[in-house]
Formats: structure tokens, C-alpha cells, sequence
């Protein structure tokens, strides 16, 4: 009716995409089976393809970004641990009274450091790369009640809500002379100001959105639909099998061994 | 649409009414005054009724209890009925009273709030799937979904944004959204609160067609509005509505402009616009301007990686995905000068708006005030010269009182004796000196608008930005905004006032500019 020229669409051109809980069990398996496998290799295979992955996907800085949050103060932690007070440890490289510095110590520690970096980058890799709304949809298909699937939605794209309630709070404020700078303590200054305004309108406006919401059947108790069609396939199907069937082999696999050398 | 429903109920109830109400008194529990007393009103199929009131008189209450937004009991008692297809729930204000299923009521009763964004239901990531979720809810057939949007989407004019993000559509796109939620399930009854807010003169159009399309299938339409829009006309019966309660009701015949009925605070738009008398003298434009825009460029980022809730747009000439909303655009506003851009929902009037004082930053091209290029200063100092009204007073309000609200950032600039003066009388200016302590969020919307308003008139700025000042103001509200503004280009300031009412921007401006295809053209 007025929309400018600008706004139509030309036809979609995205690329193919993959069914969200096919990822999921990929993610959910590779985990799995690295951490029953224990190998530094497979460990190192992971990672490499969890890089390349996400590298692929325009979304490695943030996957890198998150993977140094988590992992750095827990692979310091293991190499305290394990570095340090290594029972089996022969191979003395230093002592410090009990604390001895020994090349199997050294050697455990970074193996589980590199298990743990696999998991945590297949799991982030993951997470950036689905897309909610497919995912909300797969599990609204499969049964998930309306109402959890709401509730799972809106966690999902809190984040994102109340960054951007903040920002427009803080364009308010910066329209009527807040002086926000890229100085830290600016902005720690700044936000000290938008915190109460924040909540205050997050609380009110979920409020008015209830409404909206029962009024449009979101309580209701019958069957639900899904209007977002979620690309499946046979060959999509049986791979998610076939990942969960592996990663419960691997599983069972090491229990085994466990036991056997136990 | 399930019209079969819709049918039975006609067959089954004639001309009974589908909607009815009596209201002997409506009170919210932390008020000790009535919202609404002696209020009776009863739509039959088909029927279009038209409920006026100043801002402040009931109206949107009426609304959202009509709707069932504001279920009995929940945030007010009431005494009285309120009859849906000739079943009748009986309220005393007393625990024993009935309650009302929303979901139920809603498959009756589409509503429209004034406040459109609150409809959205945040969780869905494209315009098509927001209009499809009450469908979701009530289990219809994905084929049935997509004939059933395709089809509002057809009637709103929405076609074009099935596709986006509707976090990202304009104010009057965001409406139209709106109204499409409320009719894709085809409630026997539509009630809308100040739906022409916001929309542009194809989208009044627009919207004047859908309701005579419903009108004409049997559902019974409910307008709430503060202002006599030209589509009101052809309403069968006017409801006017004043402190709470009906002053008056009949034909609208009966209640001409001369008949004293309607109060003057009702604004009659096609009146105003006639009161025009020719164009304003010009103003001289020498020496430096106050703002200047030279070869502004800007395109929002809508690429790969924007964000996983962004879609893509791919746009035709344009492979990187990304869309120009402004294309060297060339604008110099003279201190006293009053310009009015005007242009289609969705043109980037609020985007042109928002580049002023820097929270939008051109991809290329130039923004000088007083003479200053703006480009490196933060947006906090650029406010000392230029003042922005927002398009929604809910972006701008975020304090705990109206005085608060206003002082807000005042004395950094005036400090604290000049700032308590000034704030003062930026509230008196607009007719708020009454409601200095009230909360703006409890404020009426013509009020919300006005205070926002003295937020940015308490700062004298050089430049005055305002985004679609007009909308949710009724005849009283108007009168102030055109006052505060005429004062303010008296006193040496540079306005640039951006609205989709032209004949409020034919009376106020002396140039008139349109925004189209990214470009500023005279209008």
C-alpha cells in the first residue's frame, strides 16, 4: 500500500537449512562421545572442525570470545590441579615441597583441557548457529506444551529484549544531555542510571503484554499448530538416530572398559 | 476466517446483540474515583459505532473492558453486565463475581490497543508468524494459516514486510500489524482504540477499506477515537463519552459541529484543515543555518550476521543486502523556521529524525548544527543544541514523576535554581502543572505526548526535532503543541517536525518537505 520501493523483497536466496534438533544431536553426540573417548586426537579433530564451523557461519569471534570466557580460568585450574599434584606423576620436572611439577601431570592436564575446549566449542558452535524460532518450532511440533515453548522463547531473546529496552532508555537519556563516552566508567555511570527505569518498564510492559497474550489463546489447552515450517528430511532423521545410537555406543563402550581395568 | 461461526451467531441472534454493556460504575482498586460510571452500550452484527471522548474521558477503559483486557476484578471492581451473545455475566464488585476466560472473550472480541507493540508477542521472528499466532493457538491447519495471512496481509497493505523482523517496522506499519492480530481469527466483534494514530493518508485509506469489508461480512466495529476522522462519519450510531461518562448518543446527523453536543476537545481533522488560511509568510533564511544535512546517505545493517533474529533482506539492486533509507539527502533549517517533512509509513522520517543529534550516525554526508559538524560529539552534547521528540512517549519517559521527568539532565545544563524554574514551566506550558507528581506512565496518551514535549521544550534547544508530534493528541492537546511550537520558532528556534497529518502541517509549517525513495523533496 506505501511501502517505499526499498522494502520489497526480491526473492529468497538463503542457504539451505538444517533441521535445529539435527544440530542439536550432532552437538549433543560429538560431546558426548569426546568426553567417553578420551582421545587427544579426536579432542583436537573437534576443535578444529568447531573453528571452521563457526569461521563458516560468520559467528567465530563470539564463539571464540564466549570459549575464552569459559575455558581459560578452567584450563588455568586444571593445570594448578593437575600440573602440580599429580599422584601417578614419575617424570619430576620441578618440586616445591608436596607440589611437584611432572610431565604426566602436565600431560593428564591437557588432555582434559583439550576434551573440555571440544565440548564446550561444539556446544557454542551450537548455540550461535541455530536458529530460535526453527528450534522453538521443532519443539512445538514434537508436543511441547504452548505455553513452555513461550516461556523457552522468551528466555531465549531476553537478552536481546532487555539490551535493546536499554538502549532506548539510554537514547532518552542521551537525547536530554547524558554524555555516554567509550571510557568504561562512563558507561558504568550511565547504566547506574538506566537500571531502575529498566526493570520499572520491563515489569510494566510484561503487564500490558499478558493481556495481549490470553486474549490471543495463549493458555489455550487443545491442540496447537505451527505456522514456521522446520526443514526435515528422512536422511535428517536417521542421522539424528544414528548420532544418538553412537553417542549412547561410546557411552556404554567406556563404562566397559571401566569396569574391565577396574 | 471461520465465517460459519460468525453466520450461526447472526442467524441465531438476529438483531440481538453481540456486544453489550452496562456499566453502573467502574473503579480501579488504587482509585477512589470512578473511571467509568452510568456507561450503556449494545452492538448488534454489522453495526459501526464510533465512541468519542477527549483524552482522559474513559474511552481507552471502555475499550479494554469491552476486550476483556481489563477482566472485572483484576485491576477494578465493576458493577454492572457485560453480555456476549446474549449470555450475560452480572458484577457486583464482590468475590462471588463471575471471571472471564480472555481467551475466550478474545475469540468474540478482536482489540486493537492504542499502544500497538504491545500486541506483539515478542517471540516470533517474522511479521507473517506474529499474525499467525493466535491461528497457532487455536490449532488451525498450516495451509488454512497461510491463506488466512496472506489474506490480511493482502488487506493491511503488509505484504511487503511479511518477511521482516517486527521489531523493525515503522509506527504506522507496526499498527496496521496490529489491526491484522485482532481480525485474522474473524472475531464476530472489532474493537479499536485510536487505530488512525500513526497511519499515513494510504494507510487511513487502507484502513477505512478494511472496515467496510468487515461491516459488510456482519462483524460489529467499535472505533474509540479522540478525534472525528472522516471514516467516523459513516458510523451508524456516536458515542460521546466525557469525565467518565455517555454525554451524549445517536446518528452523528444529529450531531453536527453546530449542535454543541461534541465537545470542542474532539478534534473535527477535515475542520482544521479548512481553517487554514493560505500559505505563512517566509522566513528569511541568511546567515548560518541552525541544522544542516549535506549528502546524508544512511542504510540500516541488514546483512548476514546482523543478528540471528534479523532476516536477510535481499533487495533487488541491491546484493549486499543492504537497503539506502536516506540518499544524499540536503536539508539547511534557519533559526525561527518551521519545516514539516512528511512521507509514507515506513519512509525513514524517524531514521532522518534520529540523525540530528547523533544517535544515528550518515554512512556518508555531513550533519552540522550551528555551524558544527557533529559527527565526532556525543549524542549528550549535541542535546544542548538539539532537542528530539520521540515518536512513541514511551521511548522517551523513563522517570518516576512528571517533574522528575522533565528535570531530568536539566541542571547540567542550567544547574539546580534555573532547572526547577524551567522545568516548571515547561509543564505549565503544556497544561501539565497539575500532574507535576503523577507517574507518566499513569498519565492518559495526549498527556504522555505533552510531557514528553516539555522534556524537550525545558531545555530551549536551538533545534526542535519532533517525530510525529500530532498523534494521540485530542483538540486541547493539539492547541498546546501548536502554541508550544509557534513559540519556540518566535523565540529563534529551528524546527523540523516530521507527521503524516498534512493539514496540521499545511497550518504550522512555513515549507512543507516530503521524504520519498530516501530523498527530501518539496512537497
Amino acid at each position: 500500500m506505501t511501502a517505499s520501493p526499498e522494502r520489497s523483497a526480491a526473492g529468497p536466496a538463503r542457504p539451505v537449512r538444517l533441521n535445529p534438533l539435527t544440530l542439536l544431536a550432532a552437538a549433543g553426540s560429538t560431546a558426548v562421545i569426546t568426553t567417553a573417548a578420551g582421545s587427544w586426537p579426536l579432542s583436537l579433530t573437534v576443535i578444529g572442525a568447531s573453528l571452521g564451523l563457526s569461521a563458516a557461519g560468520g559467528t567465530a569471534r563470539r564463539v571464540l570470545a564466549a570459549a575464552a570466557a569459559i575455558l581459560v580460568p578452567l584450563g588455568l585450574s586444571l593445570l594448578m590441579l593437575h600440573g602440580l599434584f599429580f599422584p601417578e606423576g614419575t617424570t619430576v620436572l620441578a618440586a616445591w615441597g608436596p607440589a611437584r611439577v611432572t610431565v604426566e601431570g602436565l600431560g593428564f592436564a591437557g588432555q582434559r583441557i583439550l576434551q573440555l575446549g571440544a565440548v564446550v566449542l561444539a556446544l557454542l558452535v551450537f548455540s550461535f548457529n541455530v536458529s530460535l524460532p526453527d528450534l522453538v518450532a521443532a519443539l512445538s511440533a514434537r508436543g511441547v506444551q504452548g505455553r513452555f515453548a513461550f516461556v523457552l522463547a522468551s528466555t531465549l531473546t531476553l537478552l536481546p529484549a532487555i539490551s535493546a529496552r536499554e538502549r532506548r532508555i539510554r537514547q532518552a537519556q542521551e537525547s536530554r544531555g547524558l554524555v555516554v563516552t567509550r571510557n568504561l566508567l562512563s558507561r558504568l555511570a550511565a547504566f547506574r542510571l538506566q537500571a531502575v527505569p529498566l526493570v520499572l518498564s520491563l515489569v510494566e510492559d510484561a503487564g500490558t503484554r499478558s493481556a495481549a497474550l490470553e486474549a490471543r489463546g495463549l493458555s489455550n489447552t487443545g491442540p496447537r499448530t505451527s505456522y514456521r515450517e522446520v526443514p526435515d528430511s528422512r536422511l535428517q532423521r536417521t542421522a539424528r538416530a544414528v548420532l544418538v545410537l553412537a553417542a549412547a555406543a561410546a557411552l556404554v563402550l567406556r563404562l566397559v572398559q571401566a569396569g574391565a581395568s577396574a | 476466517m471461520p465465517e460459519r461461526l460468525r453466520d450461526a451467531d447472526t442467524a441465531v441472534h438476529g438483531n440481538l446483540p453481540v456486544l453489550a454493556a452496562g456499566i453502573r460504575s467502574f473503579t480501579f482498586h488504587d482509585d477512589e474515583t470512578a473511571a467509568l460510571r452510568d456507561v450503556t452500550v449494545s452492538f448488534t452484527a454489522g453495526s459501526f459505532t464510533a465512541i468519542l471522548g477527549a483524552s482522559g474521558s474513559g474511552k481507552s477503559t471502555l475499550g479494554r473492558l469491552l476486550a476483556a483486557w481489563l477482566p472485572p476484578g483484576g485491576h477494578g471492581a465493576l458493577a454492572g453486565f457485560l453480555e456476549l451473545s446474549g449470555s450475560r455475566l452480572e458484577f457486583d464488585g464482590g468475590p462471588d463475581d463471575p471471571r472471564i476466560d480472555p481467551a475466550q472473550w478474545g475469540r468474540h472480541v478482536g482489540f486493537v490497543p492504542q499502544d500497538a507493540a504491545t500486541v506483539l508477542s515478542t517471540v516470533r521472528s517474522t511479521v507473517a508468524e506474529e499474525l499467525a499466532f493466535g491461528l497457532e493457538n487455536s490449532g488451525m491447519e498450516r495451509t488454512a494459516m497461510q491463506a488466512a495471512v496472506g489474506r490480511t496481509a493482502a488487506l493491511l497493505g503488509l505484504h511487503d514486510q511479511l518477511e521482516q523482523d517486527p521489531a523493525r517496522l515503522s509506527g504506522g506499519q507496526l499498527r496496521r500489524l496490529a489491526i491484522g492480530c485482532a481480525i485474522i481469527t474473524g472475531p464476530p466483534v472489532l474493537v479499536m482504540d485510536e487505530p488512525f494514530a500513526s497511519l499515513d493518508a494510504a494507510g487511513a485509506d487502507g484502513l477505512a477499506a478494511v472496515v467496510r469489508d468487515l461491516l459488510a461480512r456482519g462483524t460489529a466495529v467499535v472505533i474509540l477515537s479522540q478525534s472525528i476522522d472522516p471514516l467516523l462519519l459513516e458510523a451508524g450510531t456516536w458515542v460521546v463519552l466525557s469525565g467518565g461518562t455517555v454525554t451524549a448518543s445517536g446518528p452523528p446527523a444529529a450531531m453536527g459541529a453546530c449542535s454543541g453536543v461534541v465537545p470542542p476537545a474532539i478534534r473535527r481533522p477535515a475542520a482544521a484543515a479548512a481553517a487554514v488560511a493560505g500559505p505563512r509568510p517566509v522566513v528569511p533564511q541568511t546567515g548560518t543555518p541552525a541544522l544542516e544535512l549535506r549528502g546524508v546517505d544512511f542504510a540500516y545493517p541488514g546483512g548476514p550476521g546482523a543478528g540471528r533474529w534479523r532476516r536477510r533482506i535481499v533487495q533487488a539492486g541491491h546484493p549486499n543486502g543492504v537497503a539506502p533509507v536516506l540518499r544524499g539527502v540536503e536539508l539547511a533549517v534557519h533559526p525561527g523556521e518551521i519545516v514539516a517533512v512528511t512521507g509514507p509509513n515506513g519512509a525513514g522520517k524517524s531514521t532522518l529524525l534520529r540523525h540530528f543529534n547523533g544517535l544515528l550516525r550518515p554512512s556518508a554526508g555531513s550533519v552540522q548544527v550551528r555551524g558544527a559538524n557533529i559527527s565526532g560529539a556525543p549524542v549528550g552534547r549535541t542535546a544542548a543544541s538539539v532537542g528530539l521528540l520521540f515518536q512513541q512517549p514511551r521511548d522517551q519517559l523513563f522517570e518516576r514523576s512528571a517533574v522528575r521527568e522533565v528535570g531530568f539532565g536539566l541542571d547540567r545544563l542550567v544547574g539546580p535554581a534555573q532547572a526547577a524554574r524551567r522545568a516548571a514551566a515547561a509543564l505549565e506550558s503544556v497544561g501539565l502543572a497539575g500532574a507535576a507528581r503523577e507517574h507518566p506512565a499513569e498519565l492518559p496518551a495526549s498527556a504522555q505526548r505533552l510531557l514528553a514535549l516539555a522534556t524537550v521544550l525545558a531545555r530551549k534547544p536551538a533545534v526542535l526535532a519532533l517525530d510525529e508530534p500530532t498523534v494521540a493528541l485530542d483538540g486541547d492537546g493539539l492547541a498546546l503543541l501548536d502554541a508550544a511550537v509557534r513559540r519556540a520558532a518566535a523565540e529563534g528556534a529551528a524546527v523540523v517536525l516530521v507527521t503524516h497529518d498534512l493539514g496540521y502541517a499545511r497550518s504550522a509549517a512555513h515549507r512543507l518537505l516530503a521524504l520519498d525513495g530516501g530523498r527530501l523533496v518539496p512537497a
